[in-house]
């Protein structure tokens, strides 16, 4: 009966590994083909999946190490001779297991160090980096504010800026920066494909960077309950190339100053 | 009054003292006494067990709530879409989702996995295991069990399930769909501005209170903890010889005492910015907010702020959920093996890092919330350093097993899949560790995934083992072994099938606390995935009614039993089942360790309890063979 | 369309929609409105016969072709036979050719002899050639057809009750599980009015693409978001659900206002007291109720069709001018160059007794004109409202906008600021302004100045208000 029970656990472990195995072919894995669209973005997943191998070869380790206890204790537990192993513990076995998984963590821990850096710390950023928009989160939907076409970014709206909402347009290619703020609550501005996420905190204006590699249309969506409508902050991020970029931003600056005359023609 | 519930007011006083030899106690004298308000600490440790057992229910249909949403979105929904959205089709409305999401959280956290072990299997071995006659301070405990009840009645008004029994309409919230819905963290400004969500009205008041009175319950009962088993250990019991049940209930307790003034501390921050007539404080709201449309926030306060004291608590809460159900696992892993805990100083020394190093993670839950991305880093390395004691435990475990003559019995199936489940979900927590990774699957479904391996896996499995374990002593009956097993089996599968795949929903991007995920189209197919998690949890939910009915009524059909069923080593199994008031019949006195199980010095049995004392010669005969 | 209104006039077609999801129990319902529900039980059961007749419930929707309602995705017009008695080819209407049908569908014959009934169709292609599984019993080029009638109008509810409802309730009352917490509250379609229109003051009724700029743009400062990135298909099929809902509205609205005078409960007990107050003997309630139910029955029999009938056509009416361009507003003049004398003159319109911009903008713009310290009668009555300030036509506390805040809730483009002024707001106390009392280039100077005032530098001094306004009323 015990080794029954040694088989249940093993069996179950087995599935568990299993299921990783056959997740990617059933799409339950990175979104879309798996890949990050952002130069960080794909240090992150080198990161995961490192992450991955070595805690799966620790649960590989653990459960048959789990298994062959079993298996053995249960045979024991079976024969009414058999006595335990009287032992209160091993010195060197807790000094084996002490250090070499502070060895594996540490590694772990400094190993993506400069990644988050680079990430976060405002003086990694890199150098040429164009700011594009603000983007302000509110219940329940994104407002983005972009310069007009030639000109910087303000801090504060002026008469010729550009408004959308739901729709940034980056340039793709090379490093750029949204000002995240928040109209309300607490939001966060999370874009799977391109692995960024940052809390939108009312009060704070965060600077956001990152570098799209392919030309693409990307959901954006929000990450930190902000109400009701949570689930409704539904937008996309278009990553394209300069010249697109810049030709939809003085389409959409013509559309916003649109007087509405038409001269001859009737469609409106 | 009943016969349990004695002045109890100086340590050491024993029965014998009383010179009345009554017969041993009925074996239900414990739930004849659980309406009173008894001092006893066996009926207030029982007392607890049954409403968090309840509460279990509770918590667990308000997830099932939350799991149909995410299974047949916007479709009828049982009872809640019946009832309060009967003009809508049964659709329930995206407000009382989240309100779903936050109370299934907030009963499952302060209701049941926090009071479960330190208010029920706390109240119920600390004394017994020691050898003392009760708690230091028995009223206090009476107390800290009492405290609970209105705890229970602010959620259940938060929930919005409580207007028909409140006086006034300005008491009134409304219905559930004005429920506190912030989530369980209930992070300002969301929490802070009444107009920024329904549930942010009256329900978060009330919540804030109900957090508050069970922070009260908490609070006493550490602190009734630790005076007792560092002033009322039995002669004998050195801290080295406790078991580490209690070693777990103690560094628990340190936590608890520690940590949760602050959370009081910020609840009250918090209440004072809501509250209209108060002092209209803004400790968490910065100015110039403009909200549903409502007059500009004065400010001058940081978000932020809460979201570092909140966690603060937070973070050794998840240790307080776990630590326990630690030591109790060791405790019957060891009975269940026949052999001692492998490593027994390592595994008291892991608690207390795990705990120590519990203090300086909190910033873990806070990698993209905007703060110093310098304390970032820092807070990366205690995080993934923190792994190294769970390990080192899990590796004992193992090597506890090791070697030992294994009996499969429910007790010992729990406990194994404590170790198995505690394993996924450590692991799971070194990817959140590492913070570039966590900036993908932070609000994600890894998270969901990864806290109930631990919280569900670990610790729900560990207490399932410890009821069945230690109701002999509370009942003088076993449980039903197949009911337990049956119990076991659906719920360790319904686990797995429920929270497993999660991690997969993580990986895919799928955003915690969504009432509709499927508006977006990456997510689309993972419609099919959730409705099997959605039926596995189903089955997991409706297996919890076995374990209520093998309670229950083991209670009174169960096999009698006598005082030590397991021939285990404790000092509870020297005393009677139940033990009447003062516990032991005779004044227990340690002489060694509670792991001496197949020792050498035991010659007729494979068990040596803590009480037996061995001759010297004996003991120098067998000196040599070590260990 | 005149022959689909005579042929079908007297069958509706029921349109019987499977239940969202599983449940059988409950079912969405529509809310009454008051004045439904306050009416003699008479009156009430009749004014909701006739709309269940017409518009159905939730669940099964009545497809009432007197409306302007486009329930289907593909419609067209018989041209002439095709190569066998199964095939013919079809006219599609410009905007409503077949595109991504789904495996089986069913042609739906809407006029001529075959009128109402239904058969499959194995093939449809773009061109317009269709072929059906059987041929028809009798058919003449001109016969109107859709194919698998009403899929716009289902893909519309199944839109709308996922998407809108909680907000804007099942019928588009406004009053949906959420709308309660919500400030301002969300639209109420059954009043027929529409904020933020293209269309000019005598047109009411907004045209689709003004809802569909509210749909994809939300309304900023409200809790109405956009949905920029909803399909088309489904953005067109619930504008279409949400005319209907609120044609629904109306409808229901105006049949009970004819009633109300003299067949409502209100109106019984005012009798009552009349009678009473001038003496009169044998006048109690049940007898005047049953002389107003005696009264009913031979109105019911003898008016009531009749006034179904044109107020049917009436709603229909107004919805279609809404579709005529002419009744869109197009500035007969490009915008004013945006420049500080231009600015100027519109400051001076604004504080003008002309425009009397100030008294509810303020003299800053700040929205704190003193009419918002004034008791406003309620509409169409003498009874004021109990608090100050302005109200919209649904009774809601409205606060005329702060301008200097740069948020413009129907559209921040200079046409939509002209048509803000030229046109009013309907259902707001916000008046219209364009034809009447400013030319189109004094519209255009009073956009600049309005468009330049978030970005001015605002004295900090307040001028009291009162000083500059006058008591007189702000017109409807």
């Amino acid at each position: 009966m015990g080794r029954f029970w040694a088989i249940f656990f093993m069996f179950s472990a087995f599935l568990a590994v299993a299921l990783f195995v056959v997740a990617p072919d059933n799409g339950w894995w990175f979104p879309e083909d798996g890949r990050a669209h952002t130069s960080l973005g794909q240090k992150i997943d080198d990161l995961f999946y490192l992450i991955l191998v070595i805690t799966g070869v620790t649960f590989v380790g653990v459960q048959i190490a789990l298994g062959y206890v079993l298996w053995r204790g249960a045979a024991a537990g079976q024969d009414p001779q058999a006595k335990s192993q009287f032992t209160h513990g091993s010195h060197t076995l807790e000094v084996i297991w002490t250090i070499v998984p502070s060895g594996i963590l540490l590694f772990i821990a400094l190993y993506q160090m400069d990644v988050w850096a680079h990430y976060r710390v405002r003086t990694m950023f890199p150098k040429k980096m164009e700011a594009v928009a603000e983007v302000t989160a509110r219940q329940f939907e994104w407002r983005i504010r972009y310069p007009a076409h030639g000109k910087k970014l303000m801090p504060t709206p002026q008469p010729d800026d550009i408004y959308t909402v739901n729709d940034l347009h980056v340039p793709a290619g090379h490093p750029v920066s949204i000002s995240l703020r928040s109209d309300d609550v607490q939001h966060s501005f999370f874009v799977p494909l391109l692995r960024v996420k940052q809390d939108a905190v009312p009060g704070l204006v965060i600077p956001v960077w990152f570098e799209v590699n392919d030309v693409g249309s990307y959901e954006l969506t929000c990450a930190e309950l902000c109400g009701w409508g949570h689930y409704k902050m539904k937008a996309r991020v278009v990553a394209e190339s300069d010249e697109d970029f810049e030709a939809w931003k003085s389409k959409t600056a013509k559309e916003q100053f649109d007087d509405g005359f038409k001269a001859e023609t009737k469609e409106e | 009054m009943s016969t349990l519930t004695p002045a109890l007011d100086q340590a050491g006083h024993g029965p014998e003292d009383h010179g009345h030899g009554h017969a041993e106690p009925h074996s239900l004298s414990l739930l004849y006494a659980l309406p009173t308000f008894s001092r006893d600490h066996k009926v207030i440790g029982l007392q607890f067990l049954i409403t968090t057992l309840l509460m279990l229910m509770v918590g667990g249909a308000l997830a099932l709530g939350v799991r149909w949403q995410l299974a047949f979105p916007w479709e009828r929904m049982p009872i809640l879409g019946d009832t309060v959205f009967a003009a809508d089709g049964g659709q329930i409305s995206p407000e009382a989702y989240t309100m779903l999401v936050t109370m299934h959280a907030t009963v499952m956290i302060f209701l049941v996995i926090i009071p479960i072990l330190a208010g029920a299997f706390g109240n119920l071995l600390i004394p017994l295991q020691i050898g003392a006659d009760d708690m230091a301070f028995p009223t206090l405990n009476m107390l800290s069990y009492w405290f609970m009840w209105p705890a229970i009645f602010l959620f259940a008004c938060s929930l919005g399930v409580m207007d028909w029994l409140l006086p006034f309409e300005a008491l009134r919230i409304g219905g559930p769909d004005a429920g506190t819905a912030q989530g369980w963290t209930s992070y300002p400004l969301l929490s802070a501005l009444a107009e920024a969500a329904p549930g942010s009205q009256k329900a978060q008041t009330y919540w804030l209170l109900g957090l508050t009175f069970i922070g009260f319950s908490s609070m006493m009962g550490s602190v009734n903890y630790l005076t007792t088993i560092i002033n009322m250990r039995a002669p004998g019991m050195t801290l080295f010889r406790m078991p580490l049940t209690i070693w777990g209930m103690f560094i628990t307790a340190i936590l608890q005492a520690f940590a949760l003034p602050v959370l009081t501390a910020a609840g009250f921050m918090l209440v004072f910015d809501r509250l209209p007539f108060s002092i209209h404080s803004c400790f968490f709201i910065p100015s110039g907010v403009v909200v549903n449309n409502a007059a500009p926030t004065v400010g001058g306060g940081q978000p932020l702020l809460w979201q570092h004291l909140f966690w603060f608590y937070s973070h050794p809460a998840v240790y307080i959920m776990l630590l326990p159900a630690m030591g109790m696992v060791s405790d019957m892993m060891s009975c269940m093996a026949r052999k001692p805990v492998f490593g027994y100083k390592p595994m008291v020394y892991s608690m207390a890092a795990i705990a120590g190093l519990g203090f300086i993670v909190w910033g873990h839950h806070m990698f993209t919330s905007g703060m110093n991305p310098a304390l970032g880093m820092t807070f990366m390395v205690s995080t993934i350093m923190i792994a190294l004691p769970s390990a080192i435990k899990t590796f004992n475990w193992l090597g506890t097993m090791w070697g030992g003559r294994l009996q499969f019995n429910t007790v010992m199936l729990n406990c194994i899949a404590f170790v198995s489940l505690f394993v996924i979900g450590g692991l799971s927590g070194i990817f959140m560790a590492a913070v570039p990774v966590d900036i993908y699957i932070h609000d994600t479904y890894f998270i969901v995934a990864h806290f109930h391996y631990v919280l569900f896996g670990a610790t729900l499995f560990g207490v399932f083992g410890a009821t069945v374990f230690w109701f002999p002593k509370m009942f003088g009956r076993m449980m039903n072994e197949t009911l337990g097993k049956i119990h076991f089996v659906l719920t360790f599968i319904g686990l797995n099938c429920t929270f497993y795949p999660m991690h997969l929903l993580g990986v895919a991007g799928f955003p915690r606390r969504y009432a509709d995920p499927y508006h977006f189209p990456y997510l689309e197919h993972l419609l099919p995935l959730n409705q099997f998690i959605t039926i596995s949890a189903l089955v997991m939910g409706f297996a919890q009614f076995i374990l209520l009915a093998n309670f229950f009524g083991s209670m009174f059909l169960g096999k009698k039993c006598g005082r030590n069923p397991w021939h285990a080593n404790g000092l509870e199994w020297t005393a009677p089942s139940p033990p009447g008031h003062g516990n032991f019949d005779v004044a227990p006195v340690v002489y060694h360790g509670p792991y001496e199980y197949s020792s050498p010095l035991c010659t007729d049995k494979d068990y040596l309890p803590q009480t037996e004392y061995v001759p010297l010669t004996q003991r120098q005969a067998v000196a040599h063979v070590g260990h | 369309m005149s022959v689909i209104r005579t042929s079908i006039a007297r069958c509706a077609v029921p349109l019987l929609l499977a239940a969202l999801g599983c449940g059988k129990n409950p079912q969405a319902q529509f809310q009454w409105r008051d004045s439904t529900t306050e009416l003699i039980p008479n009156a009430s059961k009749a004014v909701q016969k006739t709309i269940v007749d017409h518009f159905g419930t939730p669940d099964e929707l009545v497809a009432w072709d007197k409306l302007p309602v486009h329930y289907s995705r593909v419609t067209g017009t018989l041209a002439e036979a095709g190569a066998s008695a199964e095939q013919f080819r079809i006219a599609w209407d410009p905007g409503f050719a077949p595109a991504e049908l789904p495996k089986n569908n069913q042609l739906l014959w809407l006029s001529g002899a075959n009128a109402a009934s239904q058969q499959n169709v194995v093939n449809v292609d773009a061109a317009g050639l269709v072929t059906l599984e059987a041929p028809p019993n009798i058919w003449a080029p001109g016969d109107r057809v859709a194919v698998n009638f009403g899929d716009r109008m289902q893909l519309g509810r199944v839109v709308y009750m996922k998407n809108c409802h909680h907000c804007h309730g099942v019928a588009g009352d406004g009053n949906g599980p959420t709308a309660k917490f919500l400030t301002p509250k969300p639209r109420d379609y059954r009043l027929g009015y529409f904020k933020f229109t293209s269309t000019n003051s005598m047109t009411i009724k907004p045209t689709r693409d003004d809802l569909r700029s509210v749909i994809k743009y939300g309304i900023p400062g409200t809790y109405m978001p956009s949905f920029l990135l909803m399909k088309d298909e489904e953005v067109t099929a619930v504008i279409e659900y949400v005319r209907w809902l609120a044609m629904r509205g109306e409808m229901e609205k105006r049949l009970d206002d004819e009633l109300t005078a003299d067949y409502s409960l209100a109106s019984i007990d005012a009798s009552v007291k009349k009678a009473k107050d001038s003496g009169e003997k044998g006048a109690s309630k049940s007898q005047l109720l049953k002389q107003a139910n005696d009264d009913l029955k031979q109105y019911l029999a003898e008016d009531y069709p009749t006034t179904v009938n044109d107020t049917a056509e009436m709603v229909a009416e107004s919805w279609t001018s809404a579709d005529d361009p002419a009744n869109v507003v197009t500035p007969s003049v490009p915008r004013v160059a945006d420049t500080a004398e231009s600015r100027a003159r519109g400051r001076m319109i604004y504080l003008s007794d002309k425009a009397k911009c100030y008294t509810c903008h303020g003299p800053h713009g700040r929205g704190d004109g003193a009419a918002t310290e004034d008791f406003w009668p309620k509409p169409g009555s003498q009874e004021k409202y109990a608090n100050r300030g302005l109200h919209d036509f649904w009774g809601n506390p409205l606060s005329p906008r702060d301008l200097t805040k740069g948020q413009y809730r129907g559209g921040r483009r200079p046409i939509d600021l002209f048509r803000r002024v030229h046109a009013g707001i309907k259902g707001t106390p916000m008046p219209a302004f364009g034809g009447t009392v400013l030319k189109d280039e004094d519209i255009w100077d009073v956009v600049n100045y309005v468009m330049s005032l978030p970005f001015e530098a605002q004295s900090p001094s307040k001028a009291p208000a009162k000083a500059l306004a006058t008591t007189a009323q702000v017109e409807q």
